[in-house]
C-alpha cells in the first residue's frame, strides 16, 4: 500500500471513529412520581427506536418498566429488568418517555434532561 | 517478513502479557465486605485480554478509582446519586448513570478499536449479563478476607 492510501486510509479511520455526534437535548423538569408503589408496564412487542444521535435502540417484548415521574413531554419509566442507554458521543443512562401510548423521547436523570426520538406507538401489556 | 511466526508468538504475548492478576472473583466475593446499606457498589470489570497494551485509568465522578485491567473486576463504594465514568483512552468516551443506596451497577470495560490502537469503553451492564463474565476475572481490588 502506498503511502499515501495509508494515510488516507488513517484519516478516513479517524473521522469514522472520533466523530459520533452528541445527543440532542434540553433541561427538563423532572417531578418524581408519588407513593412507594410504582406502576409497572410490560412492552408487550419488541419496538426499534432511533434517538436523536442517529443510534437505535430496542425494547425487548417483556421488558418492564417502573414509572419514575413525569416531565413536560410525558411520563418517565425506568428499566426494570434490565438496562437502558441512549448514547452518542457518550453513553447515558436513560428512561423512557412515554405520551398517549407513544415513546416521544428520553429523559436522562443524569443530565437533567430530555432528549427526542422519533416517535413510536408501543404495545403494552 | 522471512519469519512470520516470530510476529504471531509477539502478537499473542502482546495481547496476553498484561492481564490481570489476582484471585478468581468467585473464591473471594462471598469474603468481600458487604456494602454499607446508605451507600451503592459499582463493579468495574474487563472481560478480554484484547489491546492487553492499553490499560487506561478509570475515574469516577473526576477521581481515579483503578485500571481497566485485562481480565480484571474492582468495585468502589460510593454515597447515592449521579455517576460519571472515563477512561483515559484515546477517544474519551463517558459514560453516566444513577446509582440508588443498596443497588450494585456493573460498568463493563469494553474493547473497540480507535484509529490505530484499542480504545477502552465503558458500558452500563444488568447485573444478570454481568454474573455470566465476571466469575473468573481477578479480582484487582483491596485486600479480600478469605471465602468462609
Amino acid at each position: 500500500m502506498s503511502t499515501f492510501r495509508l494515510g488516507a486510509c488513517i484519516v478516513a479511520a479517524a473521522c469514522l471513529t472520533g466523530c459520533a455526534s452528541e445527543v440532542v437535548r434540553s433541561p427538563a423538569s423532572f417531578t418524581p412520581a408519588a407513593g412507594a408503589t410504582r406502576a409497572q408496564i410490560e412492552v408487550a412487542e419488541e419496538a426499534t427506536v432511533q434517538s436523536s444521535s442517529g443510534y437505535t435502540r430496542v425494547l425487548p417484548a417483556g421488558s418492564l418498566w417502573e414509572l419514575r415521574g413525569s416531565i413536560a413531554q410525558g411520563m418517565a419509566y425506568r428499566r426494570v429488568n434490565g438496562i437502558f442507554t441512549v448514547e452518542g458521543a457518550h453513553v447515558h443512562e436513560a428512561f423512557i418517555v412515554i405520551s398517549s401510548g407513544r415513546l416521544v423521547g428520553f429523559y436522562l436523570p443524569v443530565e437533567q434532561a430530555y432528549s427526542p426520538a422519533v416517535p413510536v406507538v408501543l404495545k403494552l401489556k | 517478513m522471512k519469519k512470520p511466526w516470530i510476529a504471531g508468538i509477539a502478537l499473542v504475548l502482546a495481547m496476553l502479557g498484561g492481564c490481570a492478576s489476582g484471585p478468581k472473583f468467585e473464591t473471594v466475593e462471598a469474603g468481600l465486605a458487604t456494602a454499607p446499606a446508605n451507600m451503592a457498589r459499582i463493579y468495574f470489570y474487563r472481560s478480554t485480554a484484547l489491546g492487553a497494551a492499553i490499560q487506561p485509568d478509570v475515574s469516577l465522578n473526576g477521581a481515579i478509582v483503578g485500571k481497566a485491567e485485562p481480565n480484571g473486576i474492582f468495585y468502589v463504594d460510593r454515597s447515592p446519586g449521579n455517576m460519571e465514568v472515563v477512561t483515559g483512552s484515546e477517544v474519551e468516551k463517558k459514560l453516566t448513570f444513577i446509582a440508588a443506596a443498596g443497588e450494585k451497577r456493573y460498568v463493563k470495560l469494553a474493547v473497540g478499536f480507535g484509529v490505530l490502537v484499542y480504545r477502552i469503553i465503558p458500558e452500563l451492564v444488568s447485573e444478570e449479563e454481568a454474573r455470566k463474565e465476571i466469575g473468573g476475572l481477578a479480582y484487582t481490588g483491596g485486600n479480600p478476607a478469605p471465602p468462609k
